[in-house]
């Protein structure tokens, strides 16, 4: 299959509009042609019936009554007319109605048997030479009777003439026709491949245009000569789309490769060099001790950064493909006081109150862990960044089909600079800060990836000095029998 | 000589200052954030300062270009978790003399903190000599007229600072700000107990004294 398939030419667009350019012009040339041959042959044809009309009148004119006063006529060859063409002999018979048979042409064909039939014209081959011939009835003869009383008698006469002029002139027109046609043909075929190859430039400038992006040049320059035509319109514009996005993931993705390299080199430097300042000199048992309890809290600080960031990429997995897991119905309002509780202990060592209000069960459809680990993100965060002895507000309300859950906290805001960032993978507002609390500038990347694979989305608010509000909204599909408050 | 280490991760920081005391017997002053690194950058005289990048309060980069505007010519060696081209650029560019990425070798450090003293102050061996002194700052040993001197640590220290420094008055103070980090009490008659032991050590076998007193003013090391 793969060693036939090479062999065949890859199909081409310009050799199919060529070649049916070519097959159009072709059909038109020949009928052309055949037209052209009939319409001259036709014409050429006409033009002899006339001729023999008025060669057979020439005959008739020859028709004389004889002097006896019997009313019979005779036929005087004497003033016999020319052929039509001088080649071949016209042929003809003349009959008078009463004295019948009246003379033929010299030549007339032995043996041809012509009976006068009710066709006017016919055609017919004599020894190789194809005649016209053309029968006239009731012609009546010119000259007058010398006893008046005398009936005047009527001719027929029939006259044939070869044809052979015409066929030469048809197959003259023919070659004619056929010459100008094939040198019309080819000049518009080469026309029409010139300007079909010009009209599939931009395609190909396009094509060379994309050759040129590379991850490290994502802009699609596209030609001009392409943005001006039609039907590329729609292909430069979903291209130059579909790059954007492509850009836009493999930056996000660089930039995450970078940040975790970043993150993870910062506790591996801090490791190692612990162990090499261990290892520079003999020392106590207490100080190898002490390096060795030190060197397992960074693994342990590593290890939950590969955590961190293992949760992450799953829950960014979930966002983007759906979650396939069977999920239960389960109430938000649970999972909300679980988080509480679990975050209860830090709330009391910073003297900081949670107040949960709820109005009613919310069901919702989810794995009820990952709807704690959301909560309990950013109650962590609300209780960290508030000042001691302040509260924070988790509320729980149905808005439409819509769960709606808020974290309030007083604390000391976040600034607008850093607002728009603060969903950010390892995006961290105060170093300092964070570094103290151990924090990654994960969490609310985990927290919106997570929100997102269940189809809700989380917004921030925040005012310098007064406190942070985060919004969390899960979509809850319109069965109202399911809330039954 | 005294060092000072900028850097935020604390462990790190303390790792690498008592790498730089126990293997090299420097003075380092240890800062865990920007303004505190600004602060004692500016406020005390380094033979080299080690700086990390992403610092809180004030970005490392930020930090480098305050001391390179305030006229510091102190060698800047920078620690980074970036080594792309356009990071070291940048970094180069705005007045770093060298950087080493995270995580880096102990033993590395020690050497480019080395040679980036050296060559601040004019020195391209890691041997120097003066006369017929030789003070070899890889190992720390000390030599005259080809024979081993042992000197104590503080002995040590005194000379490295003077022989990176020939020909030039060198005052008490001078002495003191190199040679103790920040937490230390100063008191110059220290300095003059360090001198005078190795004054006799230096001068054993030998009549020629290397170093002079210039009363009111300092020391002077001299072949």
């Amino acid at each position: 299959m793969d060693s036939e398939s090479k062999n065949v030419q890859p199909d081409s667009i310009q050799r199919r509009l060529i070649a049916s350019v070519l097959l159009s012009q072709s059909i038109l040339t020949v009928g052309l042609m055949v037209i052209g041959v009939i319409v001259t042959y036709w014409r050429l044809l006409s033009t002899l019936d006339v001729a023999m009309q008025a060669h057979a009148t020439s005959v008739a004119v020859l028709v004389r009554y004889t002097d006896d006063g019997s009313g019979h006529v005779y036929f005087d060859n004497s003033l016999l007319p020319e052929s039509i063409d001088p080649n071949h002999p016209d042929q003809f018979m003349v009959w008078a109605d009463r004295t019948g048979y009246l003379t033929r042409s010299e030549d007339w064909p032995e043996g041809l048997q012509f009976q006068p039939g009710p066709s006017q014209h016919w055609n017919f081959s004599w020894a190789g030479v194809p005649y016209h011939g053309v029968r006239m009835s009731h012609v009546p003869v010119l000259d007058r009777p010398d006893n008046a009383s005398v009936k005047p008698q009527t001719l027929t006469i029939v006259y044939a003439s070869p044809t052979v002029r015409i066929r030469q002139q048809v197959k003259a027109a023919l070659a004619a026709i056929t010459a100008a046609s094939l040198l019309m043909l080819g000049a518009t075929t080469w026309l029409a491949s010139w300007k079909i190859r010009r009209g599939l430039l931009p395609l190909q400038i396009l094509a060379r245009q994309a050759s040129l992006v590379s991850t490290q040049s994502w802009k699609l320059q596209p030609p001009k000569e392409a943005e001006d035509i039609e039907e590329l319109r729609p292909l430069t514009e979903s291209m130059t789309q579909m790059l954007a996005r492509l850009e836009y993931s493999f930056k996000q993705q660089r930039e995450f490769v970078g940040n975790a390299a970043h993150e993870l080199k910062t506790p591996v430097a801090v490791l190692k060099s612990t162990l090499q300042s261990l290892l520079q000199r003999p020392r106590s048992s207490e100080e190898y001790r002490a390096g060795l309890q030190a060197s397992l809290e960074d693994l342990e600080r590593l290890e939950q950064l590969l955590e961190w960031m293992l949760r992450l990429a799953r829950a960014e997995q979930w966002a983007q493909n759906g979650q396939q897991r069977e999920l239960e119905i389960i109430d938000i309002n649970s999972t909300c006081e679980e988080a509480v509780g679990r975050i209860r202990s830090l709330a009391q060592s910073r003297n900081t109150s949670i107040h949960l209000a709820t109005n009613g069960p919310v069901l919702f459809r989810a794995d009820p862990e990952d709807l704690q680990l959301v909560w309990t993100n950013l109650l962590e965060n609300a209780v960290r960044y508030s000042p001691e002895g302040s509260s924070v507000e988790v509320a729980v309300a149905r808005a439409g089909e819509k769960a709606q859950i808020t974290f309030q906290d007083h604390g000391a805001g976040i600034s607008p600079s850093d607002l728009p960032r603060i969903f950010d993978r390892f995006y961290r507002g105060d170093r300092s800060r964070t570094r103290a609390t151990g924090g990654f500038g994960l969490g609310l990347a985990i927290v919106k990836a997570l929100v997102e694979a269940y189809g809700g989305s989380i917004a921030a608010e925040s005012t310098p000095g007064e406190g942070t509000r985060m919004t969390v909204e899960l979509p809850i599909p319109g069965r109202k029998s399911s809330a039954t408050g | 000589m005294r060092v000072l280490v900028v850097e935020d991760e604390i462990r790190l920081a303390e790792n690498v200052a008592r790498s730089l005391r126990e293997s090299a017997g420097y003075a380092v002053d240890v800062a865990s954030d920007g303004q505190e690194g600004l602060f004692l950058a500016e406020s005390n005289t380094y033979d080299v300062v080690l700086l990390d990048l992403m610092l809180p309060k004030l970005d490392g980069m930020e930090l480098l270009g305050r001391i390179r505007q305030s006229g510091q010519r102190t060698p800047v060696l920078v620690l980074t978790a970036r080594d792309d081209k356009e990071s070291v650029i940048a970094l180069l560019n705005a007045g770093a003399d060298d950087y080493l990425t995270k995580p880096f070798d102990l033993g590395e450090l020690l050497a480019r903190t080395k040679a980036l003293i050296r060559r601040g102050k004019g020195q391209a061996s890691p041997v120097v000599t003066i006369g017929d002194l030789e003070l070899n700052t890889v190992n720390r040993t000390v030599q005259r007229g080809g024979k081993a001197i042992t000197l104590t640590a503080m002995e040590y220290r005194v000379l490295e600072y003077l022989v990176h420094r020939p020909r030039a008055v060198v005052s008490k103070t001078e002495l003191l700000e190199h040679l103790y980090d920040y937490n230390w009490e100063k008191f110059s008659n220290v300095i003059e107990v360090y001198i005078s032991g190795l004054r006799r050590k230096l001068n054993e076998g030998s009549s020629r004294q290397l170093i002079r007193t210039l009363r009111g003013q300092g020391y002077m090391l001299q072949d």
